[in-house]
C-alpha cells in the first residue's frame, strides 16, 4: 500500500468544524464516531482497536477536510488508521472488498489521448459510457484498467502491491488529460501523477456549452463529493461559476462543501441505508423546490430513487 | 464574610471561596477533582432507567479540555441525552448520589467551564434537531445542543436566518443562551440570549419546565446568562429573520482611542447594522461596519461617513509605511502586519462567498477566519466589559498589558445593546453602570508558533482581570478558572443572593459546580 505521509492525529485542535459537514455526525449525532472524536480519543491514549467503530464508520467523503482550519489530511489519516486496524483485526467488516488488488498480467499499453477512467458503474453501463466518450471528443478512449480495485483496497486500508499501482499508472503517464469518474481515485492520482491534468467527469462534461446551457434554477445538480473535496480550492470556484451562470441548485452546504450521499462508499456497496445514504439524500432535498435531479455519479441514482420520484438524469445525458 | 462548614466528602456549597485569591493573587484557581464516591450507584440507577453512560476512557478523553486548552479534566462518564427526559433522569439521580453534572455544548469555553473534573459530562450536542420553523411568527423551536451553524443550514433552506450568534459556527444554542453571546450585530440586537422567546429547561432537581417572559419568568431570567447554574436548557424558541447578504466596509485607524470613539458614535446613533473593531496589535486598527440593505449603506454614507476619522486601506497603508520608515527598528512588526493582511484579506473576499460585492453567509466566512487566524491548541482570551464612559480607558489599559506580555495580539471590541433592566443581566457580562449600551473587548495574544508557560498566560489573564476589579467592570468570562474574581467583581451582597438562589434550586449543588458556585 502506498500511503502518503499524513499529519498525525496530534494536529487536531478539537474545534468541531469537521463535524459540521460530516454525514456520520448527521446520522448518529455521536461525536465519538467523527474525525474529531477519533483524534481526541487518540490524543487521550486510545488505541486504534478502541476506536475501530469510528474508523469503520467513516465513508471517506472528504467533506471534513476543507473545513479543517489546521489543514489536516483527515482522509489520509483515516485510511492509515484502517491500515493499522487491519493488522490486528480478527475479521474484516462485511463491506470490505472481497478480493485485494493484485498485479495484472498482460501487455502494457501507452495511452496518448484524453483518457476516461470510467469506474465500475459507468463501465457497466455501456451506452452511457459511449455517450460520455463522444462528449469528451473523438480522440478520447476508455482506459481498460481504471484502478477501481486499487481504490477499493486503499479505502479499506488494505495493502496494495506497488507493482499493481505501477501497472495502473504506467499507461497513464503518456496519456492526455485524464477524466476520472470515481472521485476517490483523484486524491491518489494527484499524488502519483502530479503533473498530469486531471478532471472529474462532472467538471469535464460541464465544460461543454450545451450541457451547461441545459441547466436551470429548477434543477438540482449533485456534485460527486470525493473528487470535489480532493481538489476543493479549485473546484469550489468552478462550480460556483456554474451556479452563477445557470442558476442551478447545487448540493453544497453553507460552507460550500458538497453534501455527500455516501453512495460511492464501500459501506454503501453492501447496504445503502446502513451507510446513511437515505438520510443524506433526504437532507440534500430538504426544503428544496426541484423539478429534475442531475447526478455526476451513477451510484447516486439508486440512492435518490429510494427517496424521491423527481426525474433523475446523468449529466452526460443533458447534451 | 460567612463561611459554611462543609462535611467531609460532600460537595461544598460555595466554590467561590471568598478568599480564593488571598495569598495567591496571580495564580489560577483550578477546581479539585471530584472523588467519585457514589458513582457506581449513580450509574446503576441511570442504567435501570435506560440512560446509557459511557465510561470508556477513550470516550471520556474526547472532552478532556476546552477551546482554551489550559485546563484539563476527565469525567467519570459521559451521557449523550436524546431528550429532556434523559437529562431529567440524570439530574434526579445526581441529586440523590451527589454526583456533579457538567453540561457541555461546543466546548468553546476558555476557562475550563465546559470541562468535567470528575462526575458526569452531559454532551448536549446529541440534542440537535430543529423542531419547528414558524414562518408566520418568524420563530424557530430547536433542541438546544444544536450548533448555530446547523441551525443556519436548516433555516437557509427557507431563506431565513437567526438573529445573532457568536462568530463561531461550533458554539451551541444552549451554551450561548447560557452565557450571553456577542455578535457584530449586538449593538442593534443585544446579546444572543436576548433573541430567546421561550425555553424548555430541566432544573437541577430534574423538573422539566417550560418558561418564557410570561410563564415561569423567574426561571427564564435566571437561566438566560445564568452560566448553567439554574438548569439545563434543552429546547429554545427564538426569533428569526429573512436572510440577507451583507455589505462590509472597513475603516482603518492608528489610534485605538479614535477608533473606539467612532465605534461608539456608530453604536449610539445606530449608523450601521453591524459594527466592531478588530486590530493587529494597536498598530493597525480596523473598524468594520456592515449593512443588510443598500438603503442603510447609503444613509451611512450621507449622514455618518464624513464624521468618522478612519481611512481607506490605501491611504492607511501609505501612512503606515511612512511610520515604519521613520521607525525602522520596528520593521518586524511592520512585516507581521503586512503578512497578516496578505493572508487574511483574501479570506474575507473568497469569490464563492461574494455576490455583487456583498458577503453571503458571513458567519461561515468569519468563523473560518477566526479558526484559521486566531484558533489553535490554546486560546487565551481574557476580556473586559464596560459602560460607555469607562470603555476607552479599559481598552487602553488592557492594550498596555498585551504589549507588556506579547509581541503579537489582537483586540476585538463590540457594542452590546442593553434591552431593559432585565434580571438576566445581573451578575453577567453586562457591567454595572451600563445604560443603553455596554461595550466589550477581548484581548487575544497570538500563540501560534510560540510556547508560553501556563503561569505566564495566567498572569496575563490576571492582569487583564485586575483592571476589571480596579475599574468596576464586568467580564464575558468569569467562570471556571477565573471564578476567584467573582466576589471581587460583583461584591458579596450580589454573590450571596445568587448563591442562596442556587442552593434553593440545586440542593446538592451538583449542576456545573466548577463554573460559578
Amino acid at each position: 500500500m502506498m500511503l502518503k505521509p499524513v499529519m498525525c492525529h496530534e494536529v487536531c485542535i478539537g474545534c468541531s468544524c469537521c463535524l459540521l459537514s460530516c454525514p456520520v455526525w448527521n446520522r448518529t449525532r455521536d461525536r465519538s464516531l467523527t474525525a474529531q472524536g477519533r483524534n481526541k480519543a487518540l490524543q487521550g491514549g486510545a488505541t486504534v482497536e478502541d476506536i475501530s467503530n469510528a474508523i469503520d464508520s467513516c465513508i471517506l467523503c472528504g467533506a471534513c477536510e476543507p473545513n479543517c482550519p489546521e489543514g489536516n489530511d483527515i482522509v489520509g489519516l483515516t485510511i492509515e488508521q484502517r491500515g493499522l486496524l487491519n493488522m490486528t483485526r480478527k475479521g474484516y467488516p462485511s463491506w470490505y472488498p472481497a478480493t485485494e488488488a493484485k498485479p495484472t498480467k498482460g501487455v502494457r499499453l501507452q495511452y496518448k489521448e484524453v483518457t476516461l477512467l470510467a469506474g465500475n458503474a459507468l463501465k457497466n453501463d455501456k451506452d452511457l459510457c459511449e455517450a460520455v466518450l463522444k462528449l469528451l471528443g473523438n480522440k478520447s478512449i476508455t482506459a481498460s484498467d481504471d484502478g477501481s480495485d486499487i481504490l477499493r483496497s486503499m479505502e479499506a486500508g488494505l495493502q496494495v502491491d506497488k507493482s499493481r499501482i505501477d501497472d495502473f499508472i504506467y499507461p497513464l503517464n503518456s496519456a492526455g488529460p485524464l477524466v476520472v469518474a470515481e472521485g476517490g481515485l483523484r486524491r491518489h492520482l494527484k499524488e502519483w501523477l502530479p503533473d498530469k491534468k486531471i478532471a472529474g467527469l462532472g467538471e469535464a462534461l460541464l465544460s461543454i456549452d450545451s450541457i451547461r446551457r441545459s441547466l436551470g434554477p429548477d434543477d438540482l445538480y449533485v456534485i460527486e463529493c470525493r473528487g470535489f473535496h480532493s481538489d476543493y480550492a479549485r473546484l469550489v470556484r468552478f462550480y460556483d461559476r456554474v451556479r452563477l451562470e445557470t442558476g442551478v441548485q447545487l448540493n453544497l452546504d453553507l460552507q460550500r462543501i458538497a453534501i455527500p450521499t455516501g453512495a460511492s462508499s464501500i459501506q454503501a456497496s453492501e447496504d445503502l441505508e446502513a451507510a446513511g445514504c437515505i438520510e443524506q439524500v433526504k437532507w440534500i432535498l430538504y426544503g428544496r423546490k426541484v423539478s429534475r435531479i442531475i447526478v455526476e455519479n451513477l451510484a447516486d441514482i439508486d440512492a435518490f430513487r429510494r427517496v424521491t420520484d423527481i426525474p433523475l438524469v446523468h449529466v452526460a445525458l443533458l447534451a | 464574610m460567612k463561611f459554611t462548614s462543609v462535611e467531609k466528602g460532600c460537595i461544598p456549597p460555595c466554590n467561590v471561596a471568598p478568599n480564593s485569591l488571598m495569598g495567591v493573587p496571580r495564580v489560577q484557581t483550578n477546581p479539585s477533582r471530584w472523588h467519585g464516591d457514589g458513582w457506581q450507584g449513580f450509574v446503576e440507577e441511570l442504567k435501570s432507567k435506560g440512560v446509557v453512560v459511557r465510561e470508556e476512557k477513550w470516550e471520556r478523553s474526547i472532552f478532556v479540555t476546552d477551546a482554551g486548552g489550559l485546563a484539563f479534566g476527565l469525567p467519570h462518564g459521559v451521557v449523550r441525552p436524546s431528550s429532556s427526559e434523559d437529562v431529567s433522569k440524570v439530574l434526579i439521580a445526581a441529586q440523590t448520589h451527589l454526583v456533579p453534572v457538567i453540561t457541555r455544548g461546543g466546548g468553546l469555553s476558555s476557562e475550563g467551564e465546559a470541562i468535567a473534573f470528575g462526575g458526569l459530562l452531559l454532551d448536549m450536542t446529541s440534542m440537535n434537531r430543529v423542531l419547528e420553523v414558524d414562518r408566520e411568527n418568524m420563530t424557530v423551536r430547536t433542541e438546544a445542543g444544536i450548533f448555530w451553524h446547523q441551525l443556519a443550514e436548516v433555516l437557509r433552506r427557507d431563506g431565513l436566518d437567526y438573529l445573532s450568534a457568536p462568530l463561531n459556527m461550533t458554539s451551541t444554542v444552549g451554551g450561548v443562551l447560557g452565557v450571553g453571546g456577542i455578535d457584530i450585530n449586538s449593538p442593534r440586537l443585544g446579546c444572543s440570549a436576548d433573541q430567546a422567546l421561550a425555553l424548555r429547561v430541566v432544573t437541577p432537581t430534574g423538573e422539566i419546565v417550560e418558561c418564557s417572559g410570561s410563564e415561569n419568568s423567574d426561571l427564564f431570567e435566571r437561566v438566560l446568562l445564568g452560566y448553567g447554574q439554574f438548569g439545563v436548557i434543552t429546547e429554545a424558541t427564538m426569533k428569526i429573520r429573512p436572510f440577507t447578504h451583507i455589505k462590509m466596509r472597513y475603516l482603518y485607524y492608528s489610534s485605538l482611542r479614535t477608533a473606539i470613539e467612532d465605534l461608539q458614535l456608530i453604536v449610539r446613533e445606530d449608523a450601521s447594522d453591524y459594527s466592531g473593531i478588530l486590530t493587529v496589535m494597536d498598530s493597525a486598527i480596523n473598524l468594520l461596519v456592515a449593512f443588510d440593505s443598500d438603503g442603510r449603506e447609503q444613509e451611512f454614507d450621507a449622514r455618518w461617513r464624513s464624521r468618522l476619522r478612519g481611512h481607506g486601506e490605501v491611504s492607511f497603508g501609505v501612512r503606515l509605511a511612512l511610520y515604519y520608515a521613520l521607525h525602522p527598528w520596528r520593521i518586524k512588526e511592520a512585516l507581521y502586519i503586512v503578512d497578516r493582511r496578505m493572508k487574511m484579506v483574501p479570506e474575507f473576499f473568497r469569490p464563492e462567498f461574494m455576490r455583487e460585492g456583498k458577503i453571503e453567509d458571513r458567519t461561515v466566512v468569519f468563523s473560518r477566519a477566526v479558526w484559521k487566524f486566531w484558533g489553535g491548541r490554546q486560546m487565551v482570551i481574557p476580556d473586559l466589559s464596560a459602560s460607555a464612559e469607562k470603555f476607552i480607558e479599559a481598552v487602553e489599559r488592557g492594550n498596555a498589558v498585551c504589549r507588556k506580555y506579547f509581541r503579537y495580539y489582537t483586540l476585538y471590541c463590540v457594542g452590546i445593546k442593553k434591552m431593559e433592566d432585565l434580571p438576566r443581566y445581573e451578575m453577567s457580562c453586562m457591567p454595572p453602570g451600563a445604560t443603553d449600551f455596554a461595550y466589550g473587548c477581548e484581548f487575544e495574544p497570538m500563540l501560534k508558533d510560540k510556547d508560553y508557560s501556563r503561569d505566564y498566560l495566567q498572569s496575563f489573564k490576571n492582569e487583564i482581570y485586575d483592571i476589571g476589579v480596579d475599574m468596576g467592570l464586568s467580564y464575558y468570562r468569569f467562570g471556571g478558572m477565573m471564578k476567584g474574581y467573582i466576589r471581587r467583581i460583583f461584591g458579596d451582597e450580589m454573590v450571596d443572593r445568587h448563591l442562596e438562589m442556587k442552593r434553593k434550586a440545586d440542593p446538592a449543588m451538583i449542576l456545573n459546580p466548577d463554573v460559578i458556585f
